[in-house]
């Protein structure tokens, strides 16, 4: 061992000992661990948790934004389990996550299924454009749909020349087909993540799994749904909740793409009244009891599926 | 040691010149803060003109100008003027949410006393100051204290192209009747009658709220908006308008598709390249429209809408732009009411005019025939004989979503003024 060190090998071994045996003197294991904790701590209470403690606050004052707020208990909450506008923004968010959720796992599941088993050329490009999406800023993704959507626009344009001008509709204008064409583009943008999220999950799978499968004579199908998606149990779960968020949350896409929830109120959604109400009514307090209540209704239902997912992973293990 | 050397000298350095700079700064110079929106690129100029003319007769006076799209600058009026250093001169946004909160907050100087000393009342129309007025808490509008003073002028009318027109023997229309006897004829001869898009809401505010007036008195108008008593948005003439919206909706005098396209784009570029023969919309529409046709801006002429009740000079919508108001806590209160006085003057009203805008005070001469002069005699006509009226969404914050359920037919007329009168209620 001892000449092994003079031959290149070996020299980061000795420099990690005399690193470990030099930290490990001035600090106990724990305040070490404080201090590395402590920078992202001191970024985290002052800009998440101090904010939303704030909202928390401010959720519970009769304030303008900007002048003294003036304490009314709960009033906020009385008047919006009133509110029939937040009430179909609330339901609106979840309609979209049927397109922000369901339509991106299925489909993510259906591409992956195509993917990660046959080997095709230039993969790699396929992978990337369908990944695209995801990664595009959602003011720029609303305005490119937007223009697409125009009544005189592409879609309309290709309905009309393979002889569908029947269908031809103001899409975002139109009362019963404005929510599925928003939602539509909320799926565009959410199915490149659990796309990648699958592939990854995929590669971790046990390939002796899929030879064994092949051996019983499983056709292509009944290995994706034998073998690769109780595999994937862990990745659905995170892209059901990331885009679950997502759903809930959605303000940018919905902004632009309707101007904020039109026509009438058709795809109004809860950050969209968070918004108005804050910044353009001047009622930034009983914005900020909307924003506590959908903060609420994210974080209890996330909570509740982490929890079963993990009651169910006890029950397994026994 | 050599890198933290270096790094200690950089600070040094630092540290020097923002020492420097902050000495720099604290010399006796007065920096006036304007914020305002004329975004345009075009527009720069006719301001920099002016600040420059400002700054000339005020050594000393250096005015730092910040430029915001309205929305923006409505947004970030009540954080700014909260500012110790915020703007001294800023526009703001007319109505309850806008003007009233800030003057409920105590962040706007009235400006009653500057109005008598620079004659500002005599700029334009006496009713027209009441859009700039609100009473000392914010809570009456149109009434007390002058809080701001405005350089632009807006109605909405009906640009028209001239040669349509003529194709089909149709001249400018003087009554209700002679204008939807012209929708007919323009539909009859394959025009669409009226471009429109309400894809962006408000445009249906306007087009919609132009029949609303054309129906209504401007006593019923003005106690809506103003909230006087008995102020109600279910009156008779609002549910005609809004059979009457319905009925030119079902004989197809609105462009196809108008849910679906925005104004910007659609329904602008379908008026440009003469898609349909009117479109109802602003004033401010002028200088694009002069810009983008060039020579060819003379064949597109301006008319308001006819009364529908018969009066002569029709109730129309309008009013003054956003006005030029000043921080409660500037340090500079006369420089900036000064500053007020040279951008609303009639000098900056040429100036104003000749990027296309319809200047609060009225130019003194234009040119028959053309746009400009149409929209200027339009303005000139309503505002001289107190027939100018208002936008609705100043006390009913949703009526677009409320106006776009009832052109769809979601509602019928009725169940539409009576949705409207509950956020007029709801948003007191």
């Amino acid at each position: 061992m001892q000449n092994l060190s003079g031959n290149g090998a070996l020299p980061s071994r000795t420099f990690m000992q005399r690193l470990r045996r030099k930290s490990v003197v001035p600090f106990s294991n724990k305040s070490q661990a404080i201090l590395f904790i402590l920078p992202g701590l001191v970024i985290y209470l002052t800009f998440v948790l101090l904010p939303i403690l704030g909202t928390v606050r401010y959720s519970l004052h009769d304030w303008t934004g900007f002048s003294p707020p003036e304490y009314i208990g709960f009033d906020n909450y009385r008047e919006l389990y009133r509110d029939e506008d937040f009430r179909k923004a609330i339901g609106n968010n979840f309609f979209f996550v049927i397109f922000y959720t369901i339509i991106p796992i299925l489909l993510g599941l259906f591409l992956t299924s195509l993917m990660s088993r046959s080997k095709l050329k230039g993969m790699a490009i396929f992978r990337t454009g369908l990944f695209v999406p995801q990664v595009m800023s959602p003011v720029v993704v609303g305005i490119i749909w937007r223009w697409l959507f125009e009544y005189r626009g592409p879609i309309n344009q290709t309905l009309t020349l393979i002889g569908l001008s029947e269908w031809i509709k103001p899409w975002l204008g139109d009362f019963t087909y404005a929510p599925y064409a928003v939602g539509s583009v909320g799926s565009w943008v959410q199915y490149g993540l659990c796309m990648i999220l699958f592939l990854a999950g995929i590669q971790a799978i046990n390939e002796e799994l899929y030879d064994t499968a092949i051996v019983f004579g499983a056709n292509p199908l009944q290995q994706f749904w034998y073998v690769s998606l109780p595999g994937l149990r862990q990745q659905i779960l995170v892209a059901f909740v990331l885009t679950f968020i997502s759903a809930l949350r959605v303000f940018d896409l919905v902004f632009v793409l309707t101007r904020g929830g039109g026509p009438g109120k058709e795809t109004i959604v809860t950050s969209i009244l968070v918004y108005q109400n804050t910044f353009n009514l001047n009622r930034a307090g009983y914005g900020a009891a909307m924003a506590v209540t959908l903060a609420t209704i994210i974080v209890a239902i996330s909570a509740a599926v982490f929890w079963l997912q993990s009651r169910n992973d006890d029950t397994n293990a026994t | 040691m050599k890198r933290l050397r270096l790094l200690l000298v950089l600070i040094v350095i630092l540290l020097m010149t923002t020492v420097g700079f902050m000495q720099s700064s604290a010399q006796e110079e007065v920096t006036l803060v304007v914020w305002d929106n004329f975004t345009r690129e075009a527009e720069q100029a006719m301001i920099e003109e002016l600040n420059a003319r400002f700054e000339e007769a005020h050594p000393g006076v250096t005015i730092q100008r910040e430029i915001y799209e309205t929305s923006d600058l409505t947004q970030l009026a009540p954080r700014a003027l909260s500012e110790a250093n915020g703007p001294d001169v800023i526009m703001v946004n007319q109505g309850y949410t806008g003007m009233g909160a800030l003057v409920e907050a105590g962040l706007l100087l009235p400006l009653n006393a500057y109005a008598d000393q620079y004659g500002w009342w005599d700029r334009y129309a006496e009713g027209l100051h009441a859009r700039n007025s609100f009473s000392e808490d914010g809570q009456e509008f149109g009434t007390g204290n002058l809080y701001g003073v405005s350089n632009t002028a807006e109605v909405v009318g009906v640009y028209y192209h001239k040669d349509i027109f003529e194709e089909v023997g149709l001249s400018v229309p003087a009554t209700w009747e002679e204008f939807e006897a012209a929708l007919q004829t323009l539909a009859d001869a394959g025009y669409t009658p009226i471009v429109f898009g309400s894809l962006d809401g408000w445009p249906a505010i306007h087009t919609w709220g132009a029949i609303e007036h054309a129906y209504s008195s401007l006593n019923e108008i003005d106690d809506f908006i103003y909230r006087r008593e008995g102020g109600t948005f279910v009156t008779e003439a609002n549910i005609t308008a809004a059979e009457k919206m319905r009925e030119w909706i079902e004989a197809g005098y609105f462009t196809p598709g108008f849910e679906g396209m925005d104004y910007d784009n659609a329904t602008y570029g379908d008026f440009i390249n003469k898609a349909g023969a009117m479109w109802i919309t602003g004033s401010w529409m002028t200088g694009s429209i002069i810009a983008d046709l060039g020579e060819d801006a003379d064949n597109v002429g301006f008319f308001l809408l006819p009364s529908a009740t018969g009066e002569e000079v029709p109730l129309t919508i309008g009013g003054v732009g956003l006005p030029y108001a000043i921080r409660a806590t500037s340090e500079h209160p006369d420089l900036a009411a000064e500053y007020i006085d040279l951008v609303t003057s009639p000098d900056a009203a040429a100036l104003l005019f000749e990027q296309g805008y319809l200047p609060a005070v009225a130019p003194e001469s234009v040119e028959e025939n053309t746009l400009a002069g149409d929209v200027v005699a339009a303005w000139n006509l309503i505002s001289s004989n107190n027939k100018v009226g208002h936008y609705l969404d100043w006390t009913a914050p949703d009526i677009a979503a409320d106006i776009q359920e009832m052109m769809a037919g979601q509602v019928s007329p009725e169940e539409f003024v009576n949705n409207v009168e509950e956020d007029y209620k709801s948003s007191e």
